[in-house]
């Protein structure tokens, strides 16, 4: 054993365990080293003589000494070993040799070479080992005299090795001691004999081989492979209603493709015994009803990219690249049935950096029947530019830490303990959990926060329409794996066998849900705020699902198109029910009205409402707050979110009749007093100013305009005009903004001076905006 | 999924995780996953160093169950669809 590590420096313990394994080879060795072979072969007697012999070897090639000098100091350094052992040694080191005597060298060496395949140094050391050991024990015939025998032993050493240079690798003298010979000859020797040719082949050989013995199944990949860690296989029975068991355990991560698997199996013996696969693995048919993590992930897979993120985070590859990776890997390779977890809507580990290019991956066949399910993972492209940018950005400052993290991670003495595969499978089987048959809905915060941001950037931009990126979720065919428990036919009930793959239901339990009605009553509802509360929270599901309505209507087929329509109209038409008077069709509620309005909650909701309802229905609705507006402002002192309305009143307003705005007016007005009340806040302001302009434009824009057909809108005018003039400055709140045309309107009514009070008052030029 | 689908789009955006044992470490969120673990880059511990072994750590992985509190930039969140993802998601645990 110590020859061999001692012979070559890249032996490690590996070789010793390989050697441990192979039976025969131990015993082998034994015998040569311990045993019967080696008698009592002393082997550093042996080294030290062979070396000996190495440099009087060199000498010789030289040309330099000579034969009897050689025997000299070989007899010398024979004489201190053992005269009995020596012939047998000799003999054992050079069976050849001796047996021969004086015979012909070469043809027996030659057989001695062919007799082992080269190829199979382990086992053919063994066979090579067992012919020597014939050969020895024939050669121990009278041994020539020891001085003549070492002569010999010099001169056949030489040739001994020409005829080795010229022959198949020598593997045969390797296995044995003659290792020594071997590695020491080759050097000197070489360089004299040989022809540079028949060198390299030797060297090469030598090189390539290293040490004997070592077993062809041990031969690892590069970087250790810990593929061979396979998780302990389950003891699992065959179980009715259970899948069937398969060999290689369920969740066992994928390695090489299938012949790989096979060694495997056959070098872990103690494997599955009692449950060989009966049925071999078989290759899946297109679309397969069990896909692993792998398979399913690797159908939505992205075309690879390098991930910008900073090597000192670690390998925090893209989803997508492991799904490349081992997409290219594992091929068509079934691997038990997915863990049962393909639950819709539950998200799962989301790498950074997900894929360029979100597309639309179904490379399977398509699945009308099956429903669709959506890859959640993917970064909206507007949130990947970001990233970018802030990575682009650190990376100019980090640069140097970044080195020295790298620096970090290549002493780590705990890294690659799993394989890149591994944490693929892993990641993988987290990331199915992220797939949800409807994205707009899950992830609904996700996409309608990118969406409004791009669309504010492009309102920034100016509306520079460069590409509104859309998020597109790559979709994966879900499979659906229904468990139904066996049940036998005229049988009462199901069988009580479960299984961790097919757990059983153990109560039916049906869900009953409770109508409206009855939540109401048992509710009880007393508490006025959260009366509000819950009727504007109703008034919201129904406002979401109006505003869901377009997206909807989009992706519905044609035929279903009318029911949605019918579906939406109901749903706006319960909107304003909920806001108008019970008789009347064009007046809005001013108690209901003033009780959503009351919260915070639904001033918003109305806000968000008014947009969608239809025109007569809107202005009726901003009547009803016009109306209202001192109590509202009275009720908005607190939270001042009045303002909120003001976007959606515009366009409302923008969109009236000249009738209905004078009505607006002067549901402003209203009673004695309402004007300063109205004034005193901000809002009522702005929709003062809001209701001239508009007033102002539609004169100057149509001459025939019925605004003044009647008094009623001068008459209105003046009023405000009077009242804006008495109201004290501090009683007067400021707009939100002011229209620019007022100056043309007051200067339509009024006096220079006045006017020019007024333009004080309020503060409004002709140029301001 | 309304959390998750809240903190991906806060994935790259700097915060303040506030742990359970008190400690809180300030970072660059860098992915999170259905079970709200977090993976930060970049960290400090924002208090007083009282916590000198994380002096020399640069990214950490978070278990969901042992966050107290989340910190965000409050111009990254959108309050109003935040209540409108809640209300879907009650009207989809209704159904």
């Amino acid at each position: 054993m110590f020859h061999f590590q001692s012979f070559d420096d890249d032996c490690t313990l590996e070789e010793e365990e390989g050697l441990v394994e192979e039976e025969d080879e131990i015993d082998q060795f034994n015998d040569d080293t311990f045993g019967a072979g080696a008698i009592d072969n002393d082997w550093q007697e042996e080294h030290a003589r062979l070396a000996g012999l190495d440099e009087r070897v060199r000498d010789e090639v030289d040309g330099a000494g000579d034969a009897s000098s050689v025997d000299l100091s070989l007899s010398g350094s024979n004489a201190h070993s053992s005269a009995p052992p020596q012939p047998s040694s000799s003999s054992r080191l050079y069976p050849s040799i001796d047996e021969r005597g004086g015979g012909d060298l070469a043809e027996s060496l030659t057989h001695l070479i062919l007799g082992s395949d080269p190829a199979i140094a382990g086992v053919g050391a063994a066979s090579s080992d067992r012919s020597l050991r014939p050969l020895m024990l024939s050669g121990q015939t009278p041994q020539p005299s020891a001085l003549a025998g070492q002569s010999s032993l010099l001169l056949s050493y030489q040739q001994q090795h020409q005829v080795m240079h010229r022959g198949p690798a020598p593997l045969s003298q390797i296995n044995s001691h003659s290792i020594w010979e071997n590695s020491m000859g080759f050097s000197p020797v070489s360089s004299g004999l040989l022809t540079q040719k028949e060198d390299k082949t030797l060297m090469s050989i030598i090189k390539e081989v290293g040490l004997p013995n070592r077993p062809p199944a041990l031969s690892r990949e590069e970087g250790r492979d810990f593929s061979e860690r396979v998780p302990p296989p389950r003891s699992s029975s065959p179980v009715i209603g259970s899948p069937p068991v398969r060999a290689v355990p369920i969740g066992t991560p994928p390695k090489q493709p299938m012949s790989h698997v096979h060694t495997q199996q056959n070098n872990h013996p103690s494997a599955i015994q009692h449950v060989r696969a009966s049925m071999p693995l078989r290759y899946p048919p297109p679309f397969p009803e069990r896909l692993s993590p792998n398979n399913l992930l690797s159908i939505a897979s992205s075309p690879l990219s390098h991930s910008p993120f900073p090597a000192g985070v670690g390998p925090v590859l893209s989803q997508i690249q492991r799904a490349q990776l081992l997409n290219s890997q594992v091929g068509p390779f079934q691997r038990g049935p997915a863990p049962p977890l393909l639950q819709g809507g539950v998200g799962g580990f989301r790498p950074f950096f997900g894929q360029s290019g979100p597309r639309v991956g179904l490379h399977g066949p398509p699945l009308g029947h099956a429903p669709i399910r959506h890859n959640t993972t993917h970064l909206h492209p507007q949130h990947r530019r970001m990233l970018n940018q802030r990575m682009q950005n650190r990376g100019l400052g980090d640069h140097v830490g970044g080195r020295g993290v790298g620096d970090r991670k290549n002493r780590d003495p705990y890294s690659n303990l799993m394989t890149q595969r591994e944490k693929e499978w892993v990641a993988r089987i987290q990331m199915m959990q992220l797939q949800s048959t409807d994205p707009y809905l899950d992830d609904y915060y996700y996409q309608n926060y990118y969406e409004k941001m791009e669309k504010r950037q492009e309102r920034d931009r100016d509306n520079r329409k460069e590409h509104t990126t859309k998020l597109i979720t790559p979709q994966v065919a879900k499979l659906e794996h229904t468990y139904r428990p066996v049940q036998f036919a005229g049988s009462l009930g199901k069988l009580t066998v479960s299984s961790v793959n097919n757990p059983r239901k153990m109560i039916d339990a049906v869900v009953t849900t409770r109508s409206d009605d009855e939540e109401k009553r048992e509710k009880q509802v007393w508490n006025k705020r959260r009366q509000i509360l819950y009727t504007v929270e109703k008034m919201y599901s129904l406002l979401l699902e109006v505003q869901d309505f377009e997206k909807k209507f989009l992706q519905t087929p044609e035929h279903q198109r009318d029911a949605l329509l019918e579906q939406h109209k109901t749903h706006m038409v319960q909107l304003y029910n909920s806001l108008r008077e019970k008789e009347w069709d064009d007046r809005v509620s001013d108690k209901q009205c003033l009780m959503i309005m009351s919260v915070r909650k639904g001033k918003r909701l109305i806000s968000r409402l008014l947009p969608f309802l239809p025109q007569p229905h809107a202005a009726a609705v901003v009547m009803g707050i016009a109306r209202n507006l001192p109590a509202l402002a009275k009720k908005d002192k607190h939270d001042q979110v009045l303002c909120w309305l003001v976007e959606p009143v515009t366009t409302v307003i923008q969109s009236m009749s000249s009738t209905s705005l004078t009505d607006l007016l002067q549901e402003l007005q209203g009673s004695e007093g309402q004007l300063p009340l109205v004034l005193q806040n901000k809002f009522g302001v702005t929709l003062l100013y809001l209701i001239l302009s508009e007033g102002e434009r539609m004169q100057s824009s149509d001459p025939n305009c019925q605004l003044m057909d009647d008094n009623r809108w001068t008459e209105l005018v003046f009023s405000v005009t009077r009242e804006l003039l008495k109201v004290p400055s501090s009683a007067l709140s400021s707009p939100l903004f002011t229209p620019p045309n007022l100056v043309s309107l007051f200067s339509r009514y009024v006096d220079r001076q006045r006017l020019e009070l007024l333009q004080e008052k309020l503060q409004i030029t002709s140029l301001t905006r | 999924m309304l959390f998750y689908s809240f903190f991906k789009s806060l994935v790259g955006k700097d915060v303040v995780v506030e742990l359970k044992n008190d400690l809180s470490i300030c970072g660059t969120l860098h992915s999170v996953d259905q079970y709200l673990n977090i993976k930060m880059t970049d960290i400090s511990v924002t208090d007083p160093e009282k916590y000198p072994h994380m002096l020399s750590v640069k990214n950490c992985f978070i278990r969901g169950s042992v966050v107290r509190y989340v910190q965000l930039p409050a111009d990254e969140v959108d309050t109003q669809l935040l209540q409108d993802a809640a209300r879907k998601e009650a009207m989809q645990q209704k159904q």
